[in-house]
C-alpha cells in the first residue's frame, strides 16, 4: 500500500495537469479532433488551450498538423503512442493508489 | 481552472472524457433531429394500421416498412450525420475523427433489439398481451426515461418528462394502441424534431470562432 502511493512521487506531471489530463483523455477516445472541437467540448479558452496542447506537443504526447479541408484551416491534433502509454501508465498509478 | 478541468482531478478521465465526448455530439442538434425523423416515419406507418384493414396491402406494407425501413434509416443515422457535418458545420462544431465501434458493442445493441422486437411478439403467441393503457404507459415512461437520464442536457430532460406525461395521458384516455401509438410516436418526433431545430438554427446564427 505504501509502495502504491510512494508511485504518485513519480507520476508524469505533464499530463497530471487537469487541462492537459482532460485533452489527452479525450484524444485517446478518438482517432483524431481539430483545435476547434477540442475547444468547444473543453470549454478552455483559445490561449489556454493552445498553450497547453504546446506543452503536451513538446513533450512528444500529441502531434499538430495544420492542414485544409476546402478552404477551411484545420489544425489536426493527435495523440502519439508516447501519450497513449504514459496516459495509461497515469490511469494505473492512480487508480492503485486510491 | 473551469469546472471540468477540476472534475479531472476527482473522477475516472475516460469517464469525463466520453462524458464531454456525448455533450459535443449533441451539440449541433442533428441527432435529435434524425431521431425526430425516425419517429415521425414510425408514427406514420403505425398510422396505417390504423386506417387500414389487417390483411390489406396497405396494412402489410407498414408492417414490412416497420421492420425493414425503420431499422435502415436508424443504421444510416450516424454516417448521415457525419455527412452533414463534415460537409457543412466544420467551422461551427469542429472536426472529429470517432473510432470505429466495436463489433462487440454492435452485437450487443443488435442482440438488445433483436429481443425487445420479438418478446411481444413471443408473449403475443402465447396468450400474454398487456392492454393497450399498459403498453403505452411502459412506451411513455421508456421513451421518456432513456432521453432524461441519457442526454444529460436540460432540453433533454424536459423533452423527458414531456414524454413520460403523454404516455401517461394516452394510458387513461382509452384510446386504441395504435392510434395510441400514433399519438406518441408522433409527439416523439415532433418533440426532438423542433428541439434540434432549434439547437441547430442557434448555432448557424452563431459567428464562428474560427480556427487556432
Amino acid at each position: 500500500m505504501g509502495t502504491k502511493i510512494q508511485q504518485l512521487a513519480g507520476i508524469d506531471r505533464v499530463i497530471h495537469e487537469p487541462a492537459r489530463l482532460m485533452i489527452a483523455a479525450l484524444l485517446d477516445a478518438v482517432i483524431e479532433a481539430d483545435f476547434q472541437y477540442l475547444r468547444q467540448a473543453t470549454e478552455l479558452t483559445q490561449g489556454n488551450l493552445s498553450a497547453h496542447l504546446s506543452k503536451l506537443e513538446g513533450a512528444g504526447y500529441v502531434t499538430i498538423e495544420k492542414t485544409f479541408r476546402g478552404k477551411y484551416p484545420l489544425t489536426i491534433c493527435r495523440l502519439t503512442d508516447r501519450g497513449r502509454e504514459v496516459l495509461d501508465k497515469y490511469r494505473k498509478v492512480i487508480k492503485a493508489a486510491f | 481552472m473551469n469546472d471540468i478541468s477540476r472534475q479531472m482531478t476527482d473522477q475516472n478521465p475516460n469517464v469525463i472524457a466520453l462524458r464531454l465526448l456525448k455533450k459535443a455530439h449533441n451539440r449541433d442538434g442533428l441527432p435529435e433531429i434524425a431521431a425526430g425523423v425516425i419517429f415521425l416515419l414510425t408514427a406514420g406507418l403505425v398510422s396505417l394500421q390504423v386506417v387500414f384493414q389487417p390483411g390489406s396491402p396497405e396494412y402489410k406494407a407498414s408492417a414490412w416498412g416497420m421492420v425493414l425501413l425503420i431499422p435502415t434509416c436508424i443504421l444510416g443515422t450516424l454516417w448521415v450525420i457525419k455527412k452533414v457535418r463534415r460537409q457543412f458545420l466544420i467551422p461551427r462544431v469542429g472536426y472529429v475523427e470517432q473510432k470505429p465501434i466495436s463489433r462487440k458493442r454492435i452485437g450487443i445493441a443488435f442482440s438488445l433489439a433483436l429481443i425487445v422486437a420479438v418478446t411481444p411478439v413471443f408473449a403475443a403467441h402465447k396468450g400474454f398481451s398487456p392492454s393497450a393503457s399498459w403498453n403505452l404507459l411502459g412506451a411513455g415512461l421508456l421513451g421518456g426515461a432513456i432521453p432524461a437520464l441519457g442526454g444529460r442536457m436540460p432540453r433533454f430532460v424536459i423533452g423527458g418528462g414531456l414524454v413520460m406525461a403523454t404516455g401517461i395521458l394516452l394510458a387513461i384516455s382509452g384510446v386504441t394502441e395504435q392510434v395510441g401509438f400514433t399519438i406518441l410516436y408522433g409527439f416523439i418526433g415532433l418533440l426532438s424534431v423542433s428541439s434540434g431545430s432549434v439547437v441547430l438554427w442557434l448555432l448557424v446564427r452563431t459567428p464562428t470562432g474560427g480556427g487556432e
